[in-house]
């Protein structure tokens, strides 16, 4: 069992001393939650957990501790993060030691919440079905569907980059096509799109949820809090939600890896992913990029080639 | 006496190519429509798609980015990296349901003052058609 | 005043509603989507949503907006000229508000409208405002209202408390404002089986809420932590967002700016959190709380020790949001019991 393995591997990295810490995840205090836990003595390593709830993208937590020698329990996804956070140099190289788990697709914990009516009480997985306990009753679940859509569109659920690995390796397949929200998005007529945009981002309370979550986002002074020059206000004049949601998703371009820790985090269920999705999909069109696949691979807009697509230039 | 609506065009133009060849424009005496305010940068790379993204905020009904063709750079690769920004941005916005040729990009070299009044033209033509911003402007009340 | 229990049929709920709103601005939940709500000025009736648990952003927003104008400025022939901000024209009436969110407005009377100092902005909303209380009779078990000093069926702070029984509300007038609104043909006089069956649903009610959290002499327990090495933990999962402190009921920090091009413009305040760290972020670079275990430390300081010394009070009414919605699970009653036993 993974969650067997990883514990060993923890106790064994933490015993012999090869890192400091090691970030993991733990029993959340909810149903449907695990929660992310440092743990430095071989005897914390039981605190691990892995299971479908182990959504968070734990390498938003690299910035705080890049003084120490980190041990990281990494999805897929995760794992490009890493790399990509390697690559802009957030970290010196032997700074991280990558524990690697092959991912089974997380579950979207919000969809079960709206499929099962009053509060669920307790969640228990059990193979291909997950029981939910509620008050006074039990649904049985598929597992199939409640997959997280990026999850369920992911080509990279074997971590790309690792430095040990816990785990059978899982069959690449992904079971909808890339970027599927936003190929469905593209689909809508311009006007249908800024309506859809423009409803999401209004639900906006600008708690940055999104922006914290998010390893990428490590900036000492983020763009919103610039005041010389002052891109934008902190209110929540419409102009200026749309603004952050803007300009937070471009920022990611050749960066994101499709983990949806932005949109697992939001409180008011704002629909991020279509967002950087695009991005996605323009570097990969533009550029043949895909963020923290391949280690060498220069981000796409800190480079260049001379015969890049310019058909838009008049 | 009918008034149309004259749309006002952000020009980036960068210093060593654009810039020069909307100088030679004018010292040429070509006419060419009177909507864009010009800004001038250093280099086409310097432009921050912030920079679009907050004049289109603040009302701006188009923005034109222009700078030095492939390869005659001032500064050597700067016009390779505004491009991918430019490319990116512009999809990233269209896909967004900003109108289409609100945001425009064009090479302009120094040499080129006919090259620079007609993309003017065709922009500001394309502005015209698409009316003033529907969308994303801010109006900050005052009183 | 001895309250007189009266009662309101639940197909008589849309008329009294009607009735309110011929001469009040209705407050109420709206569903923005599903499973997100927040208090709106209601429009129509449909607009309603009283399904949902509780709202994200709690009660808080109608007397202390997330963003709100304070004045604006702008030049008329080369003289400044200064206008105040939408004064409130009509009465407000503020519905399906649970007794936590309640409970908060009560803590927030104490920094808006101090001895010294009365936030006029509040002020004009507070007083201008009938509140009506919901009671709780499901809490959810991340309610912890009964560990704070109060409970799902808590009165306090209620001008107008509705029960919900099923086919009725049993309405109890607390205050002269909430026997107002009962002054209305729909209301009558509750029988003893609806009183008793209320008095049920309350027990059941109390009983499902998390009281194992007493929170006695946590401020004098706080008070031997404060250069404790107990923070250098509890910080760090932590991400420094803002959504614990703006779906909290009881956080009341702000900043203020001016929003102006060329001399026109007004000035906003807007909610700000102390776990950002901008927040105390001084001119000259240095902070005074550099890293997450400072700003952690403030907050549960804050709510459990500071205002307490100051007001007698602790900040949190038990609501459960912060609990429900951070997005690492970060648990505020884990931490308080960590306190309780370092």
């Amino acid at each position: 069992m993974v969650q067997k393995k990883l514990r060993e591997k923890a106790k064994e990295l933490l015993s012999k001393k090869e890192v400091d810490l090691i970030i993991g995840f733990g029993e959340g205090t909810q149903p449907l939650r695990a929660t992310p836990i440092f743990i430095r003595t071989p005897e914390e390593a039981d605190r691990l957990v892995w299971n479908s709830f182990c959504e968070n993208n734990l390498a938003a937590y690299l910035h705080k501790f890049n003084r120490f020698k980190v041990g990281i329990v990494v999805k897929g996804c995760d794992a490009r993060s890493v790399t990509a956070l390697a690559l802009e140099k957030r970290f010196k190289p032997d700074q991280v030691v990558l524990i690697g788990v092959p991912c089974e697709r997380m579950i979207d914990r919000k969809k079960v919440k709206k499929a099962v009516k009053g509060e669920i009480l307790k969640v228990r997985e059990e193979g291909d079905k997950i029981i939910v306990l509620g008050e006074g009753v039990e649904v049985v679940l598929k597992r199939d569907d409640f997959l997280y859509p990026l999850c369920k569109a992911c080509t990279h659920r074997n971590p790309v980059q690792e430095t040990l690995l816990v785990g059978d390796r899982v069959e690449e397949a992904a079971l909808t096509e890339p970027n599927p929200e936003a190929k469905e998005f593209e689909k809508k007529s311009p006007e249908e799109r800024w309506a859809f945009f423009e409803k999401e981002s209004s639900r906006c309370i600008r708690c940055y949820a999104c922006r914290e979550a998010c390893p990428m986002c490590y900036c000492t002074e983020c763009f919103v809090d610039s005041s010389n020059p002052k891109w934008m206000e902190k209110s929540l004049s419409p102009s200026d939600l749309q603004f952050y949601h803007i300009v937070r998703a471009y920022h990611q371009t050749g960066r994101c890896t499709n983990c949806g820790a932005c949109e697992r985090a939001c409180p008011m269920d704002i629909r991020l992913t279509y967002l950087t999705q695009k991005l996605n999909q323009e570097v990969d069109e533009l550029f043949q990029f895909e963020t923290g696949v391949d280690p060498k691979a220069l981000p796409p807009l800190s480079t260049y080639k001379t015969d890049d697509r310019q058909e838009f230039i008049k | 006496m009918e008034q149309t609506w004259e749309p006002k065009i952000l020009a980036f133009l960068c210093n060593w190519c654009s810039y020069a060849g909307a100088d030679l424009a004018g010292t040429s005496r070509i006419q060419y429509s009177p909507n864009i305010r010009v800004i001038r940068v250093p280099c086409s790379g310097r432009i921050n798609p912030l920079f679009i993204l907050k004049a289109l905020q603040n009302g701006i009904d188009g923005v034109l980015v222009s700078g030095c063709h492939p390869g005659d750079c001032h500064y050597l690769t700067g016009n390779y990296i505004g491009r991918r920004k430019s490319s990116t941005l512009k999809r990233f916005l269209e896909y967004l349901g900003l109108e289409e040729g609100r945001v425009q990009f064009s090479w302009v070299s120094a040499a080129e003052g006919g090259k620079f009044s007609q993309v003017v033209d065709e922009v500001t033509r394309d502005i015209k058609k698409l009316g003033p911003p529907k969308h994303f402007v801010k109006h900050v009340r005052s009183s | 005043m001895k309250v007189k229990p009266l009662k309101l049929n639940k197909k008589d709920f849309q008329s009294f509603l009607k009735d309110v709103m011929k001469d009040h601005d209705l407050y109420a939940p709206v569903r923005l989507a599903e499973g997100v709500s927040i208090y709106k000025k209601i429009e129509s009736q449909g607009e309603i949503d009283l399904e949902s648990y509780n709202t994200q952003k709690p009660v808080k927003e109608v007397f202390f907006p997330q963003s709100e104008a304070m004045f604006r400025f702008d030049k008329v022939e080369d003289r400044h000229r200064v206008t105040s901000t939408d004064e409130v024209k009509r009465p407000r009436v503020v519905l399906g508000a649970r007794a936590c969110d309640i409970q908060a407005i009560s803590l927030l009377d104490n920094v808006f409208l101090g001895k010294e100092y009365t936030d006029v902005y509040f002020l004009q909303k507070r007083t201008s405002t009938t509140l009506i209380g919901f009671a709780c009779n499901h809490p959810l078990s991340t309610c912890f209202c009964a560990s704070t000093g109060g409970g799902p069926f808590t009165r306090e702070g209620s001008d107008l408390f509705f029960i919900d029984l099923g086919e009725t509300y049993l309405v109890e007038p607390l205050t002269e404002k909430g026997k107002a609104l009962t002054q209305n043909k729909l209301f009558a006089k509750a029988s003893a089986e609806e009183i008793a069956l209320a008095s049920d649903i309350e027990k059941k009610a109390v009983k499902k809420s998390d009281a194992s959290l007493p929170l006695e002499g946590i401020e004098k327990k706080l008070d031997q932590l404060v250069e404790s090495r107990f923070w250098d933990r509890v910080h760090e999962k932590c991400i420094g967002c803002g959504v614990c402190t703006f779906l909290c009921p009881t956080c009341h920090c702000f900043d203020i700016v001016d929003e102006a091009v060329n001399e026109r413009g007004q000035r906003v305040r807007n909610w700000d959190t102390c776990l950002s760290s901008l927040y105390s972020l001084e001119t000259s670079g240095h902070n005074p709380r550099p890293t997450g275990r400072e700003r952690t430390r403030q907050r549960v300081m804050h709510k459990f020790n500071y205002f307490p010394k100051n007001f007698k009070k602790i900040a949190c009414v038990g609501c459960g949001r912060c609990i429900l919605y951070c997005p690492v699970n970060f648990d505020i009653r884990q931490v308080l019991q960590d306190i309780k036993d370092y």
